[in-house]
C-alpha cells in the first residue's frame, strides 16, 4: 500500500504546479523541492532501517557505527564552501549540485551491491555526506537565483516543506516495506535507490541550470572574492548575526535529551517528539516564508528565535505535562520554519547574484560550526551545572544574540553586497 | 515543465514503480523469517550444569532463537513459541527480547514457568541485555536507540533501560530518569546512558554502567528511591554473584571497542582477570559462586572466577546462558 502512496507522490508534480501557482512560486523552485522530497525519501528511508539493518544482518554492535559516523561530519563543512564557490565560478549550479544528488545516489547502489561490510557501509555512509555537502550550497542558490528578490522566503519556505514531506514519507516508505517482507533489508535499498534515481532525472530533465537572475556575463568571480565575502560589507553583519544565533541554540536532539529528563513518559513516545516537530515544520515553513516576504525577514527570524526560547521555557518549568510537551515542540517546529529558510533568503537577498553559491557555503559553515560549539559548550555546562542552568545560561545568551543580531541584520538588508 | 521531458519523466516513474513494486512484491512471497529452529549441542565439560540458553543460527546470528534447557549434557527444547534474541529466568518469571513477528520492530515479552506467554512490550530500539532478580519481582531491558545523540547524528546510538513488574508487565521505572551522585555530590550531563543491570538478593538494590563522557562508571542503585551512586570507573555489564559477593563484568581495553572479563570484590573493589583471553561482548551469568558462563555471540564457555583453569565450550550454538536455581520447575525438567 505503499507503494501506492509512493507512486502518488511521484505524479504530483503537476498538483504542486497548481499549488505552487497560487503561491507565485517559479516552477523550477517546485522542480528543486521535488528533487529533495525523492532524494529525501530516499536517504530517510535508509537511515531508518540501517540501524535494523546493521545488527540483524551483520550481528554488529550499533556503537561501532556511532564512531564510524562522526568521523566525516567535520569534511562536510569544507565541502560546502569549496562546491559553492566552484559552481559560481563555472556558473554550474544544477551540474555541481546533480554531482551532490548523484554521489548519493551511487551510495543508495553500492548498499544494494556491497552492503555487507561495517567498512563498506562506513565508506557509503562517508560518501553521503559529502554528496550532501556538495549539493546544499548550489541547489540553495538556484532556488535564490529562480526567485524574485521579494518573493525569496517563500520560495525557501516551500522548498522546506516539500524536503520535510520527503523525509516523512521515507521512514513510512520502508516500514512498509519491511512489513510487507519482514527483515528483506535488500528491498529497501533496491526502492531507496529508485527514489535516489528518480531525484536526479528531476533535476536533470526539469531543473533549467541558468534560472532568471543567473549572472550570464561578465568574468568569472576569483575565489578572492568569494573569501572577501566575510568582511563585506552588509554580508559580513549577516554572518556575525547567523553565528552569534546559532551558538546561543541548542540543538531539537540536545532539546529531546532535556525533556525526557523533565518529563516522565513512556519510553515509546520518543520517537514521536521528532515527528511532531517535523509536521509541525512542514506545516508552518510556507506561511512563514510568505510572511517573511510580507513584513520583512528580519522579524520573522527573530520571532523564529524568539519561540526557540519558549522551548527553553519549557525544560525550564518543573513539572510538564503533556499539553506543555506539545507547547514546546509546536516551538520548535515554528522556530525551525521560521529561521531554517529565511536566513538563507536573506543571504539570496543581499548577496551579488555572481557569488550566491558561495556565499551560501559560507553561511552553511558558520552556523554548523556554531551548532557543533554550541552542543559541546551545553554538554559542558550541562555537566559541570545541571540541565536547568544551563539551559538559563542558553537563554540569556539567546536574548544577547538577538539584541545583538537585529541591528546587524538590519544592516545587511539595507545595503546589498557587492561581488 | 516542458512536455516532453514531463513525458520521459513519467515514463521513468512507471518503470521505477514496476521494478520497486515488482522487487518488493517477490521478496514479500519469499520466505522470510524472524525465528530459526537451530538447535543447540552440549558438551560435557560440567556434568552438573543445568542451564538455560537462547539456540543461535551460527549463519543468521541475529533471528529470534527457540529456548532450550541444558541439563548434564541433554539439550531438551522448552514447549511454547518463546523465541528471542535476549533471553533471562528467574524466580519462575521469564524475560525475552527479540524482533516482534512483524519484522518491522522489536518486542519484549514476559513469561512463566509453564513458558507461556504473558506480557508483551513494545521496545523503542535494539534488544541489548535482560536479566530479572532472583525472586523474579523485577526485570531490567538495556536497549539501543538511535537519534537522540550528542552531536545530533542520526546514525549515532544511546541506550535506554527499563525497569519492569514482572508480574504486571508495567514499566516502572527508567534509568534515565534516576538522581544520580558521585562522591557525594549529584552527577548529571547530557550524554548519561546505562545499561546492563544486575539485581542483588533484595531486588530494589542493583548495579548498572553508566556511560559518559569516555568513561564507564558501575553504579549501585535502589528501584524504590530511584537514586543511584558511582562506586568506581572501569566496569561495564556487571554481574552479582550468586552471594552478592562478587561481580563479573567487562573491562574495555583503552578506547576500543574490546574488552576482557574480570571480577571484583564487592566489599574492597579490588579485581583480577578471569582465564578467557578473547575479547567478550557480554553480560557474563554465575553459574555458581565460582563459575561464571558467557557467549562469543556464537557458543557458551565457561570459566572459573578466580582467575584459574582455562576457557572451555559449555554449549555449542547457544547464547544468553542462565543459571537455574534449585527448585525451578520447569516443563521437561525438574531438578
Amino acid at each position: 500500500m505503499y507503494q501506492v502512496e509512493a507512486s502518488k507522490a511521484l505524479l504530483k508534480p503537476r498538483l504542486w504546479a497548481r499549488g505552487a501557482s497560487r503561491l507565485k512560486v517559479p516552477r523550477n523552485v517546485v522542480m528543486l523541492g521535488m528533487v529533495s522530497l525523492l532524494t529525501d525519501v530516499s536517504s530517510e528511508m535508509v537511515a531508518t532501517v540501517l540501524p535494523m539493518y546493521l545488527v540483524f544482518t551483520l550481528g554488529a554492535s550499533p556503537l561501532v557505527f556511532g564512531a564510524i559516523d562522526g568521523t566525516y561530519r567535520g569534511a562536510a563543512a569544507v565541502v560546502q564552501v569549496l562546491s559553492g564557490f566552484s559552481s559560481d565560478r563555472w556558473r554550474r549550479h544544477k551540474e555541481v549540485a546533480g554531482l551532490g544528488y548523484g554521489l548519493s545516489a551511487i551510495g543508495k547502489v553500492a548498499l544494494v551491491a556491497a552492503g555487507n561490510t561495517i567498512g563498506g557501509i562506513g565508506a557509503i555512509v562517508a560518501v553521503d555526506r559529502v554528496g550532501k555537502g556538495i549539493r546544499t550550497a548550489p541547489r540553495d542558490a538556484l532556488i535564490s537565483l529562480s526567485s524574485a528578490k521579494d518573493r525569496l522566503a517563500t520560495s525557501f519556505g516551500v522548498h522546506r516543506a516539500m524536503d520535510s514531506v520527503g523525509a516523512m514519507l521515507g521512514p513510512l516508505i520502508a516500514f512498509g516495506i519491511l512489513f510487507a517482507a519482514p527483515a528483506r533489508f535488500d528491498a529497501v535499498f533496491v526502492v531507496s535507490t529508485l527514489f535516489a534515481l528518480l531525484g536526479l532525472a528531476v533535476l536533470f530533465l526539469n531543473v533549467e541550470g541558468k534560472p532568471r537572475r543567473a549572472p550570464r556575463t561578465g568574468t568569472p568571480p576569483r575565489f578572492r572574492a568569494a573569501l572577501g565575502l566575510v568582511k563585506d560589507r552588509s554580508f559580513a553583519p549577516l554572518l556575525l548575526a547567523a553565528g552569534g544565533l546559532s551558538l546561543a541554540s541548542v540543538s531539537d536532539a540536545l532539546i529531546y535529551v532535556g525533556l525526557q529528563r523533565t518529563i516522565d513518559f513512556e519510553p515509546a513516545v520518543f520517537p514521536l517528539l521528532y515527528v511532531m516537530t517535523a509536521v509541525a515544520f512542514m506545516a508552518l515553513a510556507i506561511p512563514a516564508g510568505q510572511l517573511a516576504d510580507r513584513i520583512g525577514k528580519v522579524p520573522v527570524l527573530l520571532g523564529g528565535h524568539a519561540l526557540l526560547l519558549v522551548a527553553y521555557a519549557v525544560l525550564l518549568m518543573t513539572s510538564v505535562g503533556y499539553i506543555l510537551l506539545i507547547v514546546c515542540l509546536l516551538a520548535l517546529g515554528g522556530y525551525f520554519a521560521a529561521t531554517e529558510g529565511v536566513i538563507t533568503a536573506l543571504a539570496g537577498a543581499v548577496l551579488p547574484e555572481s557569488l550566491q553559491a558561495s556565499g551560501i557555503g559560507i553561511l552553511i559553515t558558520v552556523v554548523s560550526l556554531g551548532r557543533l560549539v554550541s552542543s559541546v559548550a551545553f554538554g559542558a555546562l550541562w555537566l559541570e551545572l545541571g540541565l536547568h542552568e544551563a539551559v538559563t545560561i542558553f537563554a540569556a545568551g539567546l536574548l544577547v544574540a538577538m539584541a545583538i543580531a537585529a541591528p546587524l541584520l538590519l544592516r545587511a538588508q539595507r545595503t546589498p553586497a557587492h561581488g | 515543465m516542458d512536455r516532453r521531458s514531463g513525458k520521459i519523466l513519467l515514463v521513468l516513474a512507471a518503470v521505477c514503480l514496476v521494478v520497486g513494486g515488482g522487487y518488493v512484491a517477490i521478496a514479500a512471497l519469499g520466505p522470510s523469517e524472524t525465528t530459526t529452529d537451530a538447535r543447540p549441542q552440549a558438551t560435557e565439560v560440567l556434568s552438573r550444569t543445568h542451564v538455560m540458553v537462547r539456540a543461535v543460527d551460527p549463519k543468521k546470528p541475529t533471528l529470534n532463537g527457540r529456548v532450550f534447557v541444558v541439563d548434564r549434557g541433554q539439550v531438551r527444547q522448552l514447549p511454547g513459541d518463546i523465541a528471542c534474541e535476549r533471553v533471562y529466568y528467574a524466580g519462575g518469571e521469564g524475560l525475552c527480547l527479540g524482533v516482534a513477528p512483524s519484522g518491522v520492530d522489536y518486542e519484549a515479552t514476559t513469561f512463566d514457568s509453564r513458558m507461556q506467554p504473558q506480557d508483551k512490550i513494545t521496545l523503542t530500539g535494539l534488544p541489548s541485555r535482560a536479566r530479572v532478580s532472583e525472586d523474579g519481582r523485577y526485570g531490567a531491558m538495556t536497549v539501543f536507540v538511535s537519534g537522540d545523540s550528542y552531536l545530533q547524528s542520526p546514525t549515532a546510538f544511546s541506550t535506554r533501560t527499563t525497569i519492569v513488574e514482572m508480574a504486571t508487565g508495567k514499566q516502572i521505572a527508567q534509568l534515565e530518569r534516576f538522581d544520580v551522585s558521585k562522591d557525594g555530590k549529584p552527577f548529571d550531563a547530557v550524554d548519561f546512558n546505562f545499561w546492563g543491570v544486575t539485581f542483588a538478593k533484595d531486588p530494589n538494590t542493583f548495579y548498572a554502567t553508566l556511560g559518559t563522557g569516555g568513561e564507564h562508571y558501575l553504579v549501585e542503585g535502589n528501584v524504590r528511591d530511584h537514586s543511584m551512586r558511582v562506586l568506581r570507573t572501569g566496569v561495564e555489564c556487571p554481574s552479582l554473584s550468586p552471594d552478592n559477593r562478587q561481580i563479573a563484568y567487562k573491562s574495555r581495553i583503552g578506547d576500543s571497542e574490546r574488552w576482557r572479563l574480570r571480577v571484583l570484590d564487592v566489599a574492597t573493589l579490588k579485581d583480577h582477570p578471569v582465564a578467557e583471553d578473547r575479547s567478550i561482548d557480554d553480560q557474563v551469568e554465575w553459574l555458581d559462586d565460582d563459575t561464571l558462563a558467557y557467549s562469543d555471540g556464537t557458543n557458551v564457555y565457561t570459566v572459573p572466577a578466580d582467575g584459574s583453569g582455562e576457557a572451555e565450550l559449555l554449549v555449542r550454538d547457544a547464547t544468553s546462558p542462565v543459571r537455574l536455581n534449585a527448585g525451578q520447575e520447569l516443563p521437561g525438567f525438574a531438578r
